[in-house]
């Protein structure tokens, strides 16, 4: 019981046809999708979004490995052998049938295809003939997969008074910020505004959603792409392409200042959604006008801070770079710093604790020269052990301290003595949790002692 | 991804009855006696932990490692329990620091041991903790006030951990309902409310802790549905770092957060300066970062984390950073970054950690290395702090689908090099039927712009497609632009008084002193500095230009690495270099003039502009006028007296 069908399965990295898979003599779908899948993670990564074009004749194949199998065990899968969908990257699954709609429609293969779809988090279309299978037919069939998913996204690229006509490549993907309170997917628009410029230092390798050629293209009065400028060799000198390399254009001399300068263009994509424009350079010392997305909201950056709230050097009372332009106001400082720039307290491992205790006993042997860094660690374990309700340690240090105070050695300045006899006591005082003495935002102040006069003044 | 999802509120629910405050007998030597000081010395008893103590310093790690990661829209709410609730803070941005929790903490003490257990209970906390799921945060307002009529999408789902010792399996079950109740009546509060919203979601998690050596008397349970709005899960953990390291792994969790460690970090030792070993530190962070490693399935990358929690950690290696990263990031590094996460380091002070985030902290990047089997060197990740926070960016280390393109120079306008302003505005304003004052101004601008550059003997942007060998002289084309230009504005002067005024300006500036003449042709000799960027645009022939640039590159890269072996000598880690913002200028006078080829930038076209009209303002020092490279030669009509070089530029600065 075999069934007959050839079947090409191409996916596709926008535009780039990654394989033609070999024709085999039975149709077994869901090893074909899993072919795709490794290719393209192989080839591709994770992130890259990837059109899959499946080419059947709408038969899915009979018994163990036809489509009809695969689903109804696909939810019996161990690790091993998951179900190719939905493929892991970013994909759109386009399934060209060789067939009319009532043909597919007399069996449960249509059915069958649109669970594909469904599985794949509905991202992607089924495409069917439209009257007899004729070869017309099949080419305006895979003329709408044309139209849908491979025309190219013109725009319009605009600063000030500038423009340029711009076909941005890969065509930019919708995005859906949030799920549930913003389901709408965004859309950039087809007018690309420069809204400022900024140094690459500044910008600092932002993280993106995305990355796209932008690709200056003439267009005649009807707003028909004339060409692109890129000439062929063999072409004719006066050709469309030739005569447009020769006008200026906006995307030129944008790309060469931004290179020139150091610079990227911040360019609104939507409400509340920026990119940046910035000339890349590959290995072969083409350069390129590129814009990359950032993710939609006010801040997508931290280190800028708000994108409504930047604004031109000149309207800064002080020029925000210097005069010299020797700083920069970014990146900005969080009103907060983390954990790691703080220098808080954790004790979960004995070593923590035990590290800041060896810190007041060696601040305590260098007494009284290191007065002020051994109040400094004392009161810095005092709050930490008064907020972790952690007062026996207190009592410990404390007996600490008066230990160190009886081995002073007889050349110790007398001053050694008092503080630590006094940081003990107080330690003491806090260790009974009495809101007197174990006030969280009261330090510990070093004794104030006078060794000047010939009298000793003790306090 | 969902802002409002389980994790925008968690409450931590602490028990502060008088049992808590029993030791959790896990010994901690503190009293670490420093050699040569032992002798005859007893060191102090170790001391140890309360069950409360390890509770809340758990609980504040959870909190740090939260906070660091997600400063801002993933909010803790801090209750302890004892004969009442104490709620120590609310869900306001301005709460949600350590800081504020510790303090809050401190205050309320340790538990007390002889307070009447029977009065104590974890119920009152529970039941508070419920109340303030109830309550909207400040980003559920805004989110709200921005939907409007879609005000309901906003959801309101929370977690509530609480760290209690239970009597049994039924006291746990009693505690649960105990909730799921609460929960149902403060739903009926909350819907004729308008500052409160109900619950939908509520993960209630349950740890019970004892001391350790003790049998639990309370059994584990995974999660499980007690009702559509709350599930619950019970971890019984032993006290001390036991409980720590549920909390952390439970962190992990309910962040979505992963953990990298890495490795062959060169780091001083701290004894022996002139060694240098190779250190591990482990990071947690959102596990996005390793979505590459997730999705291909390539875990085998990573092996268990030293803590033996279970847990999985990705190691990447450490690649000692090039110092002209700093130096020079003004001008070369802008890496595709694919995403940048902040991090938190899991073991905070430890010395290889705070020596990593110091490091880091102080400017510098630095990019991992994923190693693989195959020995190949891919760059995958790059840690770097913007500000104060340290974030681990994910470097596309795949394909691109961009590959070869088309270089710039090749498409539309890629074979023109001289970009510049020009009549543009003059052009489009004057055929208007009425002009603002602005407009009349624009123009007089446009008028004075062309002198200028007529004075510079700057080439007219003319477009010279059609046309073959170098066209009419620059003399003839100026004559030939201001008789085109007198010819369209005459054509519209009777549309106004203003466009009068506009012509007025034109025929003043065409009618030049005799002066200005002989400036236009010392113009020609000079290249003072004031030039230079101006030179920018003019004087170079269209063909030459992109390869001039290209050259221009070459030399700026070789002479980067120059400067970069320099540095690498001089630098030492704990001093890095400050960034220098424009190394170009004093690199070398060569590049200087070559750079001046480049393509102009929009800036520097700008700032020309501003500089000719604040330049008309005054008059200009005859010296600098004069002057070549910014230097004036004085005393020069002493050599044309000495018949040495008789120049009409002398001549006309003397008369």
């Amino acid at each position: 019981p075999e069934s007959l069908c050839r079947r090409t399965v191409s996916g596709d990295g926008h535009g780039e046809a990654l394989s033609n898979m070999d024709d085999y003599d039975k149709t077994c779908l869901e090893s074909a999708l899993v072919g795709v899948c490794n290719i393209v993670q192989q080839e591709w990564g994770g992130a890259i979004p990837c059109q899959v074009v499946l080419v059947t004749d709408g038969c899915l194949g009979i018994g163990r490995g036809s489509l009809r199998h695969s689903l109804a065990t696909q939810n019996q899968r161990s690790e091993s052998n998951r179900f190719p969908l939905p493929f892991p990257f970013p994909s759109k699954l386009y399934i060209m049938c060789m067939a009319n709609l009532e043909e597919l429609q007399s069996t449960d293969s249509l059915e069958c295809l649109e669970r594909l779809i469904d599985l794949n988090n509905g991202e992607g279309q089924i495409f069917t003939i439209d009257g007899p299978l004729c070869l017309k037919n099949v080419q305006s069939m895979f003329g709408k997969l044309i139209d849908l998913a491979y025309t190219p996204f013109h725009a319009v690229l605009k600063c000030g008074h500038l423009t340029a006509d711009v076909q941005v490549f890969p065509r930019p993907e919708p995005f859906v910020v949030d799920e549930e309170i913003d389901p709408i997917p965004k859309v950039i628009n087809t007018d690309l505004e420069i809204v400022g410029f900024i140094d690459i230092a500044d910008i600092s390798s932002p993280p993106v959603l995305s990355r796209h050629l932008v690709l200056p293209i003439a267009l005649n009065k009807e707003g028909d792409e004339v060409g692109t400028g890129i000439t062929d060799d063999n072409e004719d000198e006066n050709s469309a392409n030739q005569i447009a390399g020769k006008i200026p254009n906006f995307c030129v001399l944008l790309h060469g200042s931004l290179k020139v300068e150091g610079m990227v263009a911040i360019v609104q994509l939507g409400p509340e959604w920026h990119g940046m424009l910035y000339s890349q350079a590959d290995s072969k010392k083409k350069s390129n006008l590129m814009m990359s997305l950032f993710e939609p909201g006010p801040e997508p950056l931290p280190w800028l801070g708000k994108m409504a709230q930047l604004g031109p050097i000149s309207d800064a009372k002080e020029n925000p770079y210097g005069e010299d332009d020797n700083k920069s106001p970014f990146p900005l400082q969080p009103k907060n710093k983390r954990s790691y720039a703080q220098n808080v307290t954790v004790w979960i491992k004995p070593s923590g604790l035990q590290t800041d205790v060896q810190k007041i006993l060696r601040n305590a042997r260098k007494l009284p020269e290191k007065t002020q860094t051994f109040y400094k660690e004392l009161n810095r374990l005092r709050k930490a052990a008064l907020a972790f309700g952690f007062l026996d340690l207190l009592k410990g240090v404390a007996d600490m301290l008066e230990r160190e105070c009886t081995l002073l050695p007889e050349t110790a300045h007398p001053d050694a003595a008092f503080q630590l006899t006094h940081a003990a006591q107080q330690l003491k005082l806090a260790s009974t949790g009495t809101s007197e003495y174990a006030a969280y935002d009261q330090n510990i102040t070093p004794l104030h002692t006078d060794f000047s006069g010939s009298s000793t003044e003790r306090i | 991804m969902k802002i409002f999802s389980e994790s925008h509120k968690t409450v931590f629910v602490v028990d502060h009855c008088p049992y808590m405050a029993e030791s959790c007998r896990q010994h901690v030597e503190f009293d670490m006696l420093v050699k040569n000081r032992t002798q005859g010395i007893i060191p102090l008893a170790p001391i140890s932990k309360s069950l409360w103590t390890c509770s809340v310093e758990s609980s504040m790690e959870y909190c740090r490692i939260m906070y660091d990661i997600f400063p801002f829209k993933k909010l803790v709410n801090f209750i302890v329990s004892d004969s009442g609730a104490h709620v120590l803070n609310s869900w306001t941005q301005e709460d949600q620091n350590l800081q504020e929790l510790m303090a809050a903490l401190a205050a309320v003490g340790p538990p007390n041991p002889r307070a009447d257990p029977e009065c104590c209970s974890i119920l009152h906390g529970l039941v508070a903790a419920v109340e303030t799921l109830c309550k909207i945060t400040e980003y559920q307002h805004e989110a709200r006030t921005l939907l409007m009529e879609n005000a309901e999408r906003v959801g309101n789902r929370g977690r509530i951990i609480c760290i209690t010792n239970a009597k049994s399996d039924s006291h746990v079950r009693m505690l649960e309902d105990c909730v799921q109740e609460t929960i149902h009546e403060h739903n009926k509060l909350a819907a004729n409310s308008d500052h409160l919203m109900q619950i939908q979601k509520c993960e209630l998690v349950l740890i019970h802790t004892y001391p350790v050596g003790e049998d639990s008397l309370v059994s584990d349970r995974s999660k499980k549905e007690l009702s559509p709005v709350l599930t619950s899960e019970v971890h019984s953990v032993r006290a001390g770092r036991h409980l720590a390291t549920k909390l952390n792994i439970l962190v992990q969790q309910h962040f979505d957060l992963a953990s990298t460690t890495i490795t062959n970090i060169p780091m001083k030792e701290e004894q022996h300066a002139n060694t240098s070993a190779n250190y591990d530190v482990e990071l947690l962070h959102h596990k996005d970062a390793h979505v590459d490693f997730l999705k291909s399935g390539d875990s085998h990358l990573g092996g268990g984390s030293r803590e033996g929690s279970f847990k999985e950690t990705i190691t990447l290696k450490w690649c000692t950073p090039r110092t002209n990263n700093i130096v020079f990031s003004s001008i070369s590094e802008l890496h595709y970054c694919t995403g940048a996460y902040r991090i938190s380091p899991v073991d905070v002070n430890s010395r290889p950690s705070s020596c990593l985030t110091n490091f880091l902290l102080n400017g510098r990047s630095v990019l991992l290395e994923q190693p693989r089997k195959s020995g190949s060197k891919v760059i995958s990740h790059m840690l770097s702090s913007h500000g104060g926070e340290i974030f681990l960016h994910v470097l596309s280390s795949s394909r691109s689908i961009l590959e070869d393109p088309p270089s710039i120079s090749e498409g539309c306008g890629g074979r023109v090099t001289d970009y510049r302003i020009t009549v543009v505005p003059l052009a489009s304003v004057i055929v208007k039927e009425s002009l603002t004052e602005e407009d009349v101004l624009n123009c007089q601008k446009t008028i004075y712009n062309l002198v200028d550059m007529e004075r510079k003997n700057d080439p007219l942007p003319i477009s010279t497609v059609g046309t073959r060998g170098k066209g009419p002289k620059r003399d003839e084309q100026y004559r030939i632009m201001w008789n085109e230009l007198e010819t369209l504005v005459r054509a519209h002067i009777n549309n106004s008084e203003k466009h009068q005024r506009v012509l007025e300006c034109l025929m003043a500036c065409r009618s030049k002193p005799p002066e200005e003449e002989e400036r236009k042709k010392r113009g020609r000799k000079r290249e003072d500095k004031e030039d230079k960027s101006e030179k920018a645009v003019k004087d170079y022939e269209q063909e030459k230009s992109w390869q001039d640039s290209e050259r221009l590159k070459g030399i700026l890269e070789r002479g980067k690495e120059e400067l970069a072996e320099a540095e690498i000598i001089k630098d030492s880690p704990d001093s890095p270099e400050p960034p220098n913002k424009k190394p170009l200028v004093e690199m070398d006078e060569t590049p200087q003039v070559e750079k001046s080829k480049g393509p102009v930038s929009l800036l520097s076209l700008w700032s020309n502009r501003i500089n000719t009209a604040n330049s008309r303002k005054h008059q200009e020092f005859a010296g600098r006028l004069n002057s070549v490279n910014n230097r004036a030669e004085l005393y020069q009509h002493l050599k044309e007296e000495n018949g040495m070089e008789t120049t009409e530029n002398g001549k006309a600065s003397r008369q």
